[in-house]
């Protein structure tokens, strides 16, 4: 593998070797169907909306008027935004971490063989298909302040989702709870591919089941784990369902819970101000894009392909 | 064998499906171009409450009988019906015939998007447009046009919580009560402890609770021009004060009503009494506690003016401007808006429907309820020194925006009534700035 | 001896112990689906005190759901909606997924930087555009519509990559060595070794395509081409919905899901990787 790198990045002048034009003509050959799908649904539209960014958009993408970086500007004074982009990075701070210790040990405990197994991993992936309505409903009576089954189990007058220094942790739980079917699916295809032996050799050495874990699993699932980080950061900055209905707008502490797409939606739907809308997603982009390349780039660190 | 060759059905079977165009018999789904709708076929109506489907398609399905043209319902939801619209003005296709909303109808009519109604309803016998409630013309019309001919009105009126009346031994709300009467009974009627309350009001409720209350006490929400805020008005901030000794005495926490929506509240038997839309009506039936245990009554009037007030809303039935039938289109508007269809509608008892006269039909669509509290509200009042008025929905080019931040910025007050007046100057000023910076 | 049998059952009864903990919190909200779909309407959304159990235990929103809507027909849109979509997905993920894993070619990583970029951008931005984009073709109101935003998936390009990349090298050198060109060594050696992968992007592409309202609300305008999801939505009223009969429907339509996961996790074998060569 190494060496055929080197091969292709020599700054010498040598004509490719037909391994490497075979894999150029295979590479690209491969990926044209992604990458013209992807090209030709998605390109347009995120280059418009980055030009957008930068109008005072008419109704109905009609009368556009270029501003230059007047939303911007604006943005940069808006501190709703600011409180918002510190809400998004608050929600993923806990939402990723939890959901994925939880959904590995969950994942490790159900790729053994046991009673109730496929049981169990259906049960943990209902709530991936149950309504997003009765979601929503359990969550806020769970939640409520005054009728909810949490402050009246334990007799608490907790206000849990209006409190606005708590609210936002609440909010995250549910999200820790929505998510940790799509995370424990993905950690078990990934545990398929650790060969058996690798365990058997560690029972015979006498290891417990959690030194097998922290030796072998980890660093051979780390492929995985990496992949269920980026998207799972990703998905995070980007929450917007879970607080668009479990938080009604007069909710006095929506302020400190509003996520960027939340205010994105806001304005580009609600409002009917795209631009401004369009400005909003560019900063989130950005700050994503910051993000990943700081993942990526620490990849090498920790993550173990063979 | 076997397998494969199931397998091999299945796929050319999956195959065919994909370009099979939707629908049933009767129509064609038209070849991409911009123009709205199909040209032969079946015309798009598209509606998004649910609940009104049965009617609408009954109505439709008459129309059908008497024209012979087709009509195809699309049900949507509210969200996706304002992005579908959106969408189909920006390009797509538009359905060929579909409700207009307050909130929108201004700047779907300033971009054209709305088809022009004044040839046709000159030549129609059966459309006169003074025979429907102006409040709701008003709301469709620009530049001395129309956009779109009014479906149907709303009213706010008190409902209130028999089981709990009876309880406490305290007679029923009627026509005579005033606000204050109103306080008063609340106050009878309200145990913290027991998590009991006498009246609800959410900072969303504004045009269902609070804005009703400012008009009634003199105030207003918005100057007649449509240009300037009324929430520094004197008698504004007098309807907002008596908002805040409801919220201090009566009311249940804020974050409780927050939570839990006041309609919810009240169905749960936790608040004695609500002001709300006759737009809930069909879910106030639907619920066997309030069909069982609530009624309603006129909203109350205030003592000093002698004003009862109540804002009213109300859809319209638009086309597309760009329809390739507009002949049809308005065959079908013209329809859903005649006298004999508007009865019809009030009939099946959703709404009450703009046409003058046929709310009659309306009342006796439930003897649940006692629907005169909103009836009575468009007609001359009974009680003596007292006015009924019917307030416009304050819109503006585009209300939305500052209406949700009428509702963001006053949510402290709610919290803190202390700070009702000064939220609510601040707000006006806000309120200005939003209404100036308006693109037109 | 003995210690380690009864160390075994302790971790064996232990871990039971946590997985039914973790299932409960993940069934409360489909249990209470299924007991509010049960309910009378005020029951549904009574506050105080909260109903857990219906006093009488109603069918009718079952009965009435089932009567109004095509259930039918809905299922067969949404299979079908699934059906594309994972196919697509993953033909084309496993495809770009193995060359941006295994080979090394010009222009790769730019061209994998843009399929990162694309899973970056909120989804809503993409609505009206694609609607514009079929209308103008003229599929509107078609299952290819339905499909349309699902042909190719950013994410599953990145989660294929990933698992090919976590493929030993030794194999590919030993296919090579045997004459084998690139294309037989990835039909034949690398792709099927990725399969739980494959699955597991079914399984996800079959979930959102499943869960995708929005987008089959805008773009068909026929109540015969709606899948499940959008027709939930239009349950839903302005002010207030039927919960009931809301819970009815979405019980009703959970059932094709619980089915396709179940044949699909079957594929999810006992294990036991074979990844042959290794050790």
């Amino acid at each position: 593998m190494t060496n055929s790198k080197s091969e292709a990045k020599a700054p010498a002048k040598h004509k490719m070797t037909t391994w490497e034009k075979n894999q150029l003509f295979w590479g690209w050959l491969f990926i044209i169907p992604t990458m013209a799908g992807l090209i030709i649904l998605n390109l347009y539209p995120i280059v418009n909306t980055i030009y957008q960014s930068m109008c005072k958009t008419g109704d109905f993408g009609r009368g556009n008027v270029f501003v230059g970086f007047e939303n911007f500007s604006r943005m940069f004074a808006d501190s709703e935004v600011w409180q918002a982009l510190l809400n998004t990075i608050k929600y993923a701070i806990i939402e990723v971490p939890f959901s994925i210790c939880f959904a590995l040990v969950l994942a490790v405990l159900l790729n053994r063989k046991m009673v109730g197994r496929s049981a169990y991993r259906a049960i943990f992936f209902l709530p991936m298909i149950v309504a997003p309505a009765a979601v929503a409903m359990v969550w806020r009576w769970l939640y409520n302040s005054q009728f909810g089954l949490l402050n009246n189990l334990f007799g608490l007058k907790v206000e849990w989702i209006s409190n606005p220094k708590i609210a936002w942790i609440s909010i995250a739980v549910i999200g820790v709870w929505s998510i940790l079917g799509y995370n424990i699916v993905l950690f078990i295809s990934g545990l398929q591919e650790i060969p058996h032996d690798y365990y058997e050799a560690a029972d015979i050495d006498g290891a417990s089941g959690i030194q097998a874990f922290f030796n072998i699993t980890v660093p051979l699932l780390s492929p995985t784990i990496f992949f269920v980080l980026i998207t799972r950061v990703i998905g995070a900055l980007q929450v917007f369902d879970l607080i668009y209905m479990v938080m009604d707008q007069s909710n006095k502490a929506l302020p400190k819970v509003e996520s960027l797409v939340y205010l994105f939606y806001r304005e580009s739907f609600d409002f009917g101000d795209k631009g401004y809308g369009s400005t909003i997603v560019v900063l989130l982009l950005a700050v994503i894009l910051v993000v990943t390349v700081f993942q990526m780039i620490g990849q090498k660190k920790w993550v173990h392909y063979e | 064998m076997k397998k494969r060759l199931i397998s091999a059905l299945l796929v050319s079977a999956m195959c065919l499906s994909l370009t099979a165009c939707g629908g049933g018999g009767g129509e064609s789904s038209d070849g991409g171009s911009s123009g709205g709708g199909s040209s032969s076929g079946a015309l798009r109506v598209a509606i998004w409450d649910n609940n009104q489907q049965p009617g609408i398609q009954e109505i439709c399905d008459l129309f059908t009988e008497e024209t012979g043209i087709e009509v195809q319902v699309e049900v949507k939801e509210w969200d996706s019906y304002w992005t579908l619209l959106e969408a189909g003005a920006s390009g797509g296709d538009m359905p060929d015939v579909f409700w207009m909303h307050a909130n929108n109808s201004q700047i779907y009519m300033n971009n054209d998007m709305l088809l022009k109604l004044d040839d046709y309803i000159d030549k129609s016998d059966k459309i006169d447009m003074s025979k429907y409630l102006p409040q709701v013309t008003a709301l469709y019309t620009y530049d001395d046009s129309y956009y779109a001919i009014p479906k149907d009105y709303d009213t706010i009126a008190l409902w209130y919580n028999k089981t709990m009346f009876d309880d406490a031994q305290m007679e029923y709300p009627n026509e005579n009560w005033t606000w204050d009467d109103l306080y008063d009974a609340a106050v009878k009627l309200t145990d913290k402890d027991a998590k009991k309350y006498g009246y609800a009001l959410n900072v969303t409720n504004d045009q269902d609770s609070y804005w009703n209350m400012i008009y009634s006490k003199g105030g207003h929400v918005l100057s007649e021009d449509h240009k300037e805020s009324g929430y520094d008005d004197p008698n504004t901030l007098k309807a907002m004060d008596f908002v805040g000794k409801l919220l201090s005495d009566v009311c249940p926490p804020a974050s409780v009503m927050a939570e839990t929506q006041t309609d919810v509240l009240f169905e749960s038997g936790t608040v004695a009494m609500i002001t709300q839309g006759s737009w809930m009506v069909p879910a106030f039936k639907q619920n066997e506690y309030t069909a069982e245990n609530c009624d309603v009554a006129m909203i109350p009037y205030d003592a000093e003016t002698g004003i009862r007030a109540s804002i009213c809303n109300g859809l319209g039935w638009a086309a597309a401007a760009n329809t390739k039938r507009p002949d049809d289109c308005w065959k079908l508007i013209e329809w859903f808006g005649s006298e004999e269809m508007q009865i019809k509608q009030a009939e099946l008892g959703v709404t009450m429907s703009a046409y003058e006269g046929t709310s009659d039909a309306w009342a006796s669509n439930t003897d649940l309820f006692d629907l005169t509290g909103h009836l009575a509200m468009a007609e001359e009042s009974t009680v003596e020194g007292v006015e009924n008025m019917i307030v416009e929905y304050p819109f503006t080019y585009n209300a939305v925006k500052w209406t949700s931040q009428c509702q963001k910025d006053l949510v402290p007050a709610w919290d803190d009534p202390t700070q009702m007046e000064d939220k609510c100057k601040e707000f006006a000023k806000t309120m200005n700035d939003i209404i100036a910076s308006e693109s037109k | 001896m003995h210690s380690m049998e009864t160390r075994r059952k302790v971790e064996r009864v232990v871990v039971h112990v946590v997985l039914i903990f973790f299932s409960i919190i993940m069934l409360i909200p489909f249990i209470w689906m299924l007991l509010t779909a049960f309910k009378s309407v005020s029951e549904a959304t009574q506050i105080d005190p909260f109903v857990i159990f219906p006093t009488v235990w109603t069918s009718d929103a079952f009965a009435k759901v089932w009567n109004n809507m095509n259930f039918l027909l809905l299922y067969k849109n949404t299979l079908l909606l699934i059906f594309w979509r994972v196919v697509c997905a993953v033909l084309t993920a496993t495809l770009a997924g193995y060359a941006f894993g295994r080979l090394e070619f010009r222009g790769k990583n730019f061209m994998f930087s843009l399929v990162l970029f694309q899973m970056m951008i909120p989804a809503q931005i993409f609505i009206i555009p694609q609607y514009l984009m079929v209308s103008k073709i003229g599929m509107t109101n078609t299952i290819f519509a339905l499909v349309f935003p699902g042909i190719v998936t950013a994410f599953g390009t990145f989660l294929l990559k990933t698992a090919y990349m976590g493929l030993p090298v030794s194999l590919e050198e030993a296919a090579r060595l045997d004459g084998c060109n690139i294309f037989q060594s990835f039909l034949f050696i690398m792709s099927p070794l990725t399969r739980s992968s494959m699955v597991a992007l079914g399984i996800f592409t079959a979930v959102f395509a499943y869960k995708d309202l929005m987008w089959p609300l805008v773009v068909n305008s026929s109540a015969n081409m709606m899948p499940l999801s959008a027709a939930l939505a239009t349950m839903q009223g302005q002010y207030q919905s039927n919960y009931p009969q809301l819970m009815a429907a979405s019980a009703i339509a959970c059932v094709p899901m619980i089915v396709l996961y179940l044949l699909f996790q079957k594929q999810f074998i006992e294990g036991i990787a074979t990844s042959g060569g290794k050790l």
